[in-house]
């Protein structure tokens, strides 16, 4: 330690005391991609990822027929798959972030710069979300696969990959936010789990809870076909030239009326994101009039897992048909259009949970300090 | 004074958590241009003090002006003039030392090429020129902590808070230490360190603050420190003439009893006594081996202080 400490630029800083949000937020962002790029962890975690993305799709590619939806069936795995690896990727990459950096010593030391706690928590966040979204990217090779397989619209793809990158985004937001609130990081990942496990499990099981609520006695009609009893012979056989015959019956049942609670669904992940997809039905004025030889009336609709998440919230979100025509009865599995899009009340509720964890978050990093947590220390 | 041209007033400030009084009642002042001490047992509040001036924490009443500004109402404003120190090592594992430098020097707001230069300088300042390319988790206890110092210095601050500086570092570097806290407050800083190393901040500190359980319990500049009663070890061949004589003399000793070699302690007023009484010993044919001061003068007042096991 010479006596060189006369600096090049006389007061440097003396003119500065903010910091333009720009620079603030990219030099918070390059410190954390630094540190990841430079770490073993997340390397061996994308590691993981592809290999396990790919014996799905491998599977899947092994044991659906080609004849079917195959390419549709397999990009909807893929995106599920996504989905459900980001759930469990997302908290780990974000909700360390700021206590991380606590225990490590280092939080003060960005803390006494002029660097202010919205552009730390905006740095931080940025940084998760992009750590994230290599995770999707990673995943690129098996969802252009899928494509080329065809089956799959441009429109259906492109936003299927866009709601997956905004989920991700608002996970590593809940957890940055619950990094800045929580003391250790253990309990933060674990807090982070925790939410996310209420919002995928949760809503559903708040869902059926509360199907009892909207459980009321209705006259139900429905209808069915079947061979009347003079089709069938002495032998028990079935006589060939029969005609089926539809039966039509009048009853009181309990009934759910899931449309009062299909809203309950929404801010699940999944949900926000099939709910999203403009899935490309198939449309019933094409369909052919002759029954097929189960006696159905329609072409075989064979969606994948994602897009099957869409259907039944939309059949939730209709309530029971408590009019079962003969016509009704004769067709195929129809596929429900969209009505009341679901996604933007999940989102909305996604994106106020994460705000308003980074607004309290914020607040407990605004420094001076009044109040500390017990057993913190600063530095 | 101070309060205009920068430097530190801190009058009757009080900070607790919880039920644990960190701070009851300190009033210092830390003027410009000089090295001021921060001297107390642990757990006495020093680091409390430090937070506080550092705009980290804020107090629970008093006043606090550092560099003519309030760290609670104009943060801002105090931080871009203050560079503080921990008292923890806060270490970005993966980062090398010049890019920790340069990350620090961009929040706050200095330019890419100011803060080039200036990270490049202190590594020299530093003596960590060799590791500015390595990952700081190559460097040792002692390095690291160099680099804590280059790190609060970035930005070129006007104050300077430096928490337990010399722990980990070695004889060699303590001197650079020392050379740079004293070139630092000859430029016109107000430079503020806290350490249990009495003796190392006999030797930069300009005026020393002692603090015990919370409060300031004395003000002292060096100068005066110098001039208080002091104790002195003697030593003599054979010790029995040397008892002899001070009998004599009428100056009463006691023996040294924390130490190996038996040794007399005497309390003298002042340097000029201790100068008479040595004489007064060769001259009376007493074989004088040894003749000092039992510890610095800061180390002096820290033991006279009426505190318990301050």
């Amino acid at each position: 330690m010479s006596t060189v400490t006369e600096p090049s630029t006389p007061q440097p800083v003396r003119a500065a005391t903010r910091l333009s949000h720009g620079a603030a937020v990219r030099s918070v962002f390059s410190l954390e991609m630094r540190q990841r790029l430079r770490g073993r962890a997340w390397y061996w975690m994308l590691g993981i990822w592809f290999v396990v993305i790919g014996v799905i799709f491998v599977l899947g590619l092994g044991t659906l027929d080609p004849a079917g939806n195959e390419g549709g069936i397999l990009f909807d795995l893929i995106v599920g798959f996504v989905l459900f690896f980001g759930l469990l990727v997302a908290p780990g990459l974000s909700a360390n972030a700021v206590n991380g950096d606590r225990a490590g010593g280092t939080l003060a030391i960005l803390q006494v710069t002029l660097l202010s706690p919205g552009q730390l928590l905006l740095g931080k966040w940025l940084a998760s979300w992009v750590g994230s979204l290599a995770f999707l990217v990673l995943s690129a090779p098996f969802i252009f696969w899928a494509l080329t397989l065809g089956g799959v619209d441009v429109s259906e793809a492109l936003v299927s990959l866009l709601m997956l990158a905004v989920e991700l985004g608002v996970l590593c937001a809940i957890g940055v936010g619950i990094s800045a609130l929580a003391d250790r990081p253990l309990f933060s990942i674990v807090s982070t789990y925790m939410v996310v496990a209420l919002l995928t499990v949760g809503t559903l099981i708040v869902f059926g809870l509360s199907s009892a609520l909207v459980t009321e006695e209705e006259t139900t009609t429905t209808s069915y076909y079947d061979y009347p009893q003079s089709a069938f012979q002495d032998d028990g056989m079935i006589d060939p030239d029969a005609e089926r015959e539809c039966t039509t019956q009048t009853y009181v049942a309990p009934v759910v009326h899931t449309e009062y609670i299909a809203w309950l669904l929404a801010a699940n992940p999944f949900v926000v994101v099939a709910d999203a997809v403009p899935y490309d039905l198939p449309d019933p004025s094409t369909f052919d009039d002759e029954p097929d030889s189960f006696g159905y009336v329609g072409n075989y609709y064979s969606p994948g897992v994602m897009e099957m998440a869409s259907q039944l919230v939309r059949a939730a979100q209709e309530g029971p048909d408590l009019d079962v025509t003969c016509e009704e009865a004769e067709a195929a599995f129809m596929p429900i259009s969209q009505q009341t899009p679901i996604w933007p009340l999940g989102l909305g509720i996604q994106v106020v949970l994460a705000g308003v964890l980074l607004l309290v978050g914020r607040r407990r990093l605004t420094m001076p300090a009044r109040r500390l947590a017990r057993g913190t220390r600063i530095a | 004074m101070t309060d205009e041209n920068g430097g530190i007033v801190v009058e009757g400030v009080a900070r607790s958590f919880g039920s644990v009084q960190a701070v009851r009642d300190v009033d210092f002042q830390a003027p410009p241009g000089e090295v001021t001490a921060l001297i107390g047992p642990n757990g006495s509040g020093k680091t409390t003090l430090m937070l506080i001036l550092a705009s980290l924490l804020a107090a629970d009443k008093g006043t606090v002006r550092v560099a003519g500004f309030d760290p609670a109402a104009q943060p801002s404003e105090v931080r871009s003039r203050v560079g503080w120190m921990p008292d923890t090592l806060g270490v970005w594992e993966s980062l090398t030392a010049l890019e920790v430098l340069k990350t620090l020097g961009a929040l706050y707001g200095m330019s890419e090429a100011a803060r080039t230069s200036r990270a490049e300088e202190l590594l020299v300042a530093v003596s960590l020129t060799e590791y500015g390319r390595q990952p700081a988790r190559v460097l040792s206890r002692g390095q690291q902590q160099r680099l804590s110092l280059a790190r609060a210095l970035i930005h070129d601050p006007a104050v300077l808070l430096l928490d337990e500086p010399a722990s980990g570092l070695d004889p060699g570097s303590r001197v650079e230490l020392r050379s740079l806290l004293r070139s630092l407050a000859a430029q016109g800083k107000t430079v503020v360190v806290s350490s249990h190393v009495l003796s190392e901040l006999d030797e930069i500190a300009d005026r020393a603050v002692f603090v015990n359980r919370g409060r300031s319990v004395k003000n002292q500049t060096l100068d005066e420190a110098g001039t208080q009663t002091r104790r002195y070890y003697v030593r003599a061949e054979p010790m029995s003439a040397l008892a002899a004589a001070l009998g004599s003399y009428g100056v009463s000793f006691e023996t040294r009893g924390d130490s190996r070699r038996e040794e007399f302690l005497i309390q003298l007023g002042s340097t000029a006594e201790a100068a008479w009484l040595l004489r007064t010993l060769v001259l009376g044919e007493v074989v004088i081996t040894a003749f000092a001061p039992a510890g610095g003068a800061l180390e002096e007042t820290y033991m006279s202080l009426d505190t318990d096991r301050l």
